[in-house]
This record gives structure tokens, sequence and C-alpha cells, in this order.
């Protein structure tokens, strides 16, 4: 079995279990936890439409805070962005998650997407860099921080050197990049990556909580 | 049986002339790939050529590799370097049979002894001692070994003997196995496809009559000139796949109009060879042109590297199951943690009000 | 009955020309081989079947080479067709193989393509050979030699 075969093939299904039967764990586990009674009077009943509010309004910092958080809400931005058109809107890709789910639409042309994948990796080495120099934020960072930027940089940079044929024979960068899907996979809902998941519900139970306390969150 | 005339005398004899024959050797060395200044030193050399010795071994094969190399009308450059070559055995090809034809080979073996070229098309089988394939009551195992040992290099043709090919295919019930896996103390070259390209099998025979040596190979012992590029880069098709152009299904309008084929499985990426260049038939077309996909068949395991309608990059794992499984243990473990926190706590709290 | 000439076949014509982008370079190291013959005489043959080179490309080619005033064919191992260009100098040379299908496409830059010079060691053959050609009709005058 070549290394192609292997990530293709057990490695795949093995990396897809271990990322479902995690990310299950974590979230039925999550909500299945005990809350704290909140034993004030109910100020607003309407704490659904409250936690949905609070989903969009986080999704720009506040004024006060514009000028200290600003650069790492724009990096931020744009490599979120950028992995997403390269992780959904390109054509192998879309096939590989329709192969899984059943689902497929339209992609970009490939140039565009090198384009993204060019910017994304742009994006984190710029935050890194702002997480290695800030003192503050390099005092806060752990192992976890580390892992998944590194877990989420690898496809992203062994993607686009598989694209362009560079860094060895085809087959092998491409079944190295897969392998790093697959490791990423793997990691994804034991740290801090599962944020991916997690900003939505995470977000909605704050604005819920406040909106029943009558603070628009 | 061999004989001493040199390659041109003999294209002199069947009538072609020396502006024919320059015109050989400029279409060979465009074969080659070999840069026009060039054509005067492979005109040397095919000149002075002598004819090889070859014996050509047809183990658990089609035929294809051979009708592949055999079938034209007028005569064409593979044609008359096939025909240079001594081909001192080749059972299907051979007007000799029975003990003649092995007779024949020994002869052969014996008299140019550490010189011929053996050729081999086809798998071995590998079980119960080699017995699913036998020529002559003699097993291809063991003719191999025998041949081989006096042979000045080989040549896999094909990808049943460069790779183990079909016969090989998952769950292999003969034990099929390529030349490689059985010798490994002479010099071989692969020179695989399902069959090759004609140009490409005469390509190697004409390196060899030309430079006395057989083409720079890559780390599959493919020649590096016919087998360095994927399909892939040289396709013609490329700019489709580039603005993501893809044909959905074989009579769709992008199909119509030629688009990329990577959709309805192509594995032109992954292979290695030279389709897309020196194409078919003399240069009529290849698969992606007739509009399928390639399907690999240069590649070792090429039957079982998933569906050729399957996109490459979709998985090749099989069940749905195995994924079923893992997301019911997932709500399980999570429900079972939530549910220890909820007794602890509640634990806790009886404690405290007590 | 079923025949294949019943299966209706409809051509559909998209009018993309496939270019591969190589016809400009190709141009301008014509233009350099050009040179290199007019400075110091040296021939250049330049190989397109072993290049990118869509029909498209082709067609560009020789509506950008024209027609010259020399337009030959040598018959040997199948038909090759010489044709110079506009431009005295450049030609384009088509080996073909005896079913007229194409085994290479070339340019040369030269005063005349090789092949169609008479090959030098052919000369003392075809010498002799006239020589028993003219002894023969001298023998017996008035019978057609042919």
């Amino acid at each position: 079995m070549t290394l192609l075969d292997f990530a293709r093939g057990p490695a795949l299904e093995w990396s897809l279990m271990i990322m479902v039967a995690g990310s299950l764990w974590r979230l039925v586990g999550a909500f299945m936890v005990r809350r704290t009674a909140d034993l004030s009077e109910p100020r607003s009943h309407s704490t659904v439409a409250g936690g949905l509010r609070t989903v969009f309004t986080r999704m720009w910092p506040r004024k006060e805070f514009r000028s200290e958080t600003l650069f790492g809400v724009v990096a931020g931005y744009a490599m979120h962005i950028g992995l997403a058109i390269v992780v959904f809107l390109f054509t192998p890709h879309i096939l590989f998650i329709d192969s899984l789910l059943g689902v497929s639409w339209p992609g970009v042309s490939n140039d565009f997407v090198m384009f993204a994948g060019a910017i994304t990796v742009a994006a984190m080495v710029a935050l890194l860099i702002r997480r290695l120099t800030t003192p503050l934020l390099k005092a806060i960072s752990g192992a976890d921080d580390y892992i998944s930027w590194a877990v989420t940089m690898l496809p992203v940079l062994t993607g686009m050197m598989a694209y362009a044929h560079i860094g060895g024979p085809y087959q092998t960068v491409l079944a190295v990049h897969i392998l790093t899907v697959e490791l990423m996979f793997i990691w994804f809902p034991f740290g801090k990556l599962f944020h991916a998941v997690l900003w939505i519900p995470s977000r909605a139970q704050l604005g819920a909580a406040m909106q029943r306390r009558g603070v628009k969150a | 049986m061999t004989d001493d005339k040199t390659l041109g005398e003999r294209l002199r004899e069947r009538g072609v002339s020396r502006r024919g024959f320059m015109k050989f050797c400029a279409a060979t060395a465009s074969m080659m790939a070999l840069p026009t200044s060039m054509i005067p030193r492979v005109a040397a050399a095919l000149e002075q050529a002598r004819r090889p010795s070859v014996i050509w071994l047809s183990f658990q094969e089609c035929t294809g590799c051979t009708e592949s190399l055999t079938r034209s009308h007028a005569p064409t450059i593979e044609g008359l370097i096939f025909d240079h070559i001594s081909l001192d055995y080749h059972h299907t090809l051979q007007a000799a049979s029975g003990d003649a034809a092995e007779h024949a080979r020994e002869a052969a073996m014996k008299q140019n002894h550490g010189e011929y070229l053996l050729v081999v098309d086809g798998s071995i089988p590998l079980k119960d001692d080699g017995i699913y394939s036998t020529i002559a009551g003699i097993t291809n195992l063991a003719m191999l070994k025998d041949v081989a040992a006096g042979a000045a290099a080989i040549i896999s043709v094909g990808t049943c003997a460069a790779y183990g090919g079909l016969p090989k295919a998952n769950p292999n019930p003969t034990g099929a196995a390529s030349v490689s896996e059985i010798i490994d103390d002479k010099p071989i070259v692969n020179v695989p496809g399902c069959p090759p390209i004609p140009t490409v099998i005469t390509g190697v025979l004409a390196h060899f009559l030309t430079f006395g040596r057989l083409p720079e190979l890559d780390a599959l012992n493919r020649p590096k000139v016919f087998f360095g590029q994927t399909i892939h880069d040289r396709c013609y098709r490329r700019p489709f796949y580039e603005r993501g152009k893809f044909a959905e299904t074989f009579d769709d309008k992008g199909a119509r109009e030629g688009w990329c084929l990577f959709k309805l499985g192509c594995k032109g990426p992954t292979t290695y060879n030279a389709c897309a260049t020196a194409k078919w038939n003399e240069g009529t077309s290849f698969p992606i042109e007739a509009g399928h996909g390639c399907i690999g068949c240069s590649e070792p395991g090429f039957w079982d590297k998933g569906g050729f309608y399957e996109a490459l990059s979709k998985g090749t794992y099989g069940s749905a199951e195995g994924i079923a499984l893992a997301a019911g243990a997932g709500v399980a473990i999570g429900a079972a943690a939530a549910m220890g926190s909820r007794a602890r706590q509640a634990q806790a709290d009886r404690k405290e009000e007590k | 009955m079923n025949r294949l000439d019943a299966i209706p076949i409809q051509v559909e014509d998209v009018g993309l020309p496939h270019r591969t982008e190589n016809l400009q370079p190709l141009m301008q190291q014509v233009e350099q081989a050009l040179h290199e013959l007019v400075e110091h005489g040296a021939e250049t043959v330049i190989d397109l079947s072993s290049m990118p080179f869509s029909e498209q490309d082709e067609k560009d080619l020789r509506a950008r080479l024209g027609a010259g005033e020399v337009n030959a064919s040598v018959m040997a191992f199948g038909p090759t067709l010489v044709q110079e260009s506009a431009f005295p100098g450049v030609w384009l040379v088509e080996h073909q193989n005896a079913e007229q299908r194409r085994l290479t496409l070339q340019l040369v830059v030269a005063r005349v393509p090789e092949i169609l010079m008479t090959p030098p060691d052919d000369l003392p053959d075809s010498l002799a050979a006239l020589r028993r050609a003219n002894a023969e009709s001298f023998d017996t005058p008035g019978k057609d030699v042919r």
C-alpha cells in the first residue's frame, strides 16, 4: 500500500471516526452538564432572540476596544475567509465533501483559490508573529494555541505545495497533504480548534443569559 | 538467429533510401524526445547498429502488449525497429512451435549468453509453486529465472510485467508478481501501460540501439523521457481544470465542449505516461481526447485505487457504518460523562444540605 | 439491421480554439535562428512535434509564415511535404509515413532543408547506374530504354 493509498483509505476512515466521536462526546457532554440556575426575576423572556443577536454582535469589536483589537480582527477575518474559500470552493475539495455527505455546490477557478490560500498563509504567519511578540499574548499562550495553529497551517501549506508541484513527487506531497488534514481531524474536537463548532452555542448561551437579565449583549 | 547486417543495411534491403533513412532517424529522434542536433548522431549509431538478440517471454498476460506493437499496416518506425531486432523467441509471433521453439530459445540463450535482451510481458504467478501459468510444462517462474540469468538487461513491457497488473488485483488468486519482485541482480527497465504506447516500447529499444545502454530511469524504474511527467501536466484540457470547468456526466454540455474530466474520475494528476504528448495510433488521440478520463494504467495497482469513475479527491475506504458507530460512541461517552458530572454535583448538594 | 453508421452522430463545433501560447516564443526562436543563418551560416531545425503545440497553433503559424516560392514533395518512406514560407530561409517540413500519417513537423531555418539535397553517398551509386543505363542504350540503338 502506498502512502497515498493509506492516506485515502484507512487513515481517512479512522481520523473521521475519531473526529465524529470526539465532537459528539464534547457537544453532548457540554449540553447535558448541569447549569447553575438563574434565581433572579426574568426581565425578558425572548432569550432565544437574545442569544441569536449576540452571535452577530460579537462579529465586530465594540468602539471602545476597536483600536486595541483591530489588527487581530482584520487578520483573523482574512485568515478565516481565505480558509473558507480554499476548503469549500476548490472543486476537488467539493468532490471530497460530496463523497462523504452527498452534497455539492459550484466551485471557483483554481487561480482564485491559490490567491485565497496565499492570503490565508500570510494572515496566519502575521498572527503567529503577533502572538509571539506581544508580551501579554505570549504569556497566556500555551501548547493548545500552537498545536491548533500548526494543524491548520500544515494542510493549507502542503495543499498549495501539492498544487504547485513543489517539495517532491506529486503523489507523495498529495499524500502528506491528506495526512495533515487527517491530523487536523483528529485534533479538532479536543483543543481550542473546536471553537469552529462552539462559537455559536457559546455566544448564544451568553446572549440568552444576558437577555433574561434585560441586558442587550 | 542473429546475422551480422546493420540496421542501415537492412533498411536499404527493404527499399528504404538514404533520404528515407534520414527521415526515419528524424522521426526516431523526435520519438525519443532528443534535440534535433542529435539527429546526425542517431543516424550514425543506427546505421551501424547490429542486431541484438532478443528473447521475448509472454507470461500471465492478455497479449495486448504484443498486439500494441505489431498492429500496423504500413512500414512504421516501430515496425522497422521491431523487425531489426533479432527476435529469437516469441511464442505468440514465431513460426516454430512445441519442442522446436524451446530448442530455438535455448540455442539463442547459449549463443548470446550475457548479451541478449530479455523482454517480458505478463505477470508471474507465484502461488502453489507457480503452476497457474506454464509454457511447455515449465512454470513462468522457473523460465524467468533461467532466462534472466544470461540476459544483459530485462525490459518489463506492460503494467503486468512491471508491477503485477490486472492479475495482481484484489484478491490476487494466483499470487501474481512483477519481474522486479523476482529478479534483483539484473538491470530492469519498466515500460508500464495497459498496454504501453507502441512508440514508447520501441523508443526504449531505439535508445538501446543508438546509445548501447538503457535510458535514464525514475524511482519506479521507468524511462524518465517518457514517464517523467503526469498526464495532467501535459493535458490539453488543463485550461478547463484551471478555470473550474468540469464535465459532470458523459453527455452533458461540458463533456461535449471538451471540459476537464476530473469529476468523472480522471486519474491524470497521479499518472505518469506519455499519452498526452505521444498519443496513440500514431498520434491520433488518447483517452481524454476521446472523452474518457485517464484510468492510470501505467501506475502500480491501478485496478485497486478506488473506482475509475470516482474522482481522485474521494476517499477509498468502505463503510459509513464505522462513522455511525463512532457517532454512537461519541454520544454515549458524552452523555455518560455529563451524567457522571450531574451525579457528582447532586451528591455534593446533598452533602451541603446536611 | 444494426449498423454503426445508423447511429446518429452530431458533431458540436464549440468554436473554442485551443492555443498553447507557444507561438510567440517560437517566432522569437525562428527570428534568432534566421539571424544566426545570416551572420554565421548556422542552420537550425526545430521539432514542433516535441513541444506543446496545438492544431490551432499550427494554423496560426502557417498563417504567419505564409507561402513562398518553393513547394516540394519528397517520396521516401512515405511523403515529405516541404514548403518555403514567405520569409526565404524559413521552411516547414512535414514528414509523413506511407499511410500519410504525420511522423514529425519541423521548422527548418536554412538555405535548403537537408531532405531536399541528394545524400552524398548516393552520388557514386547514381553515377554507376547512369553509366550502365547509357551503355545499354548505346548498345541497342532505337530500342526504347526506359
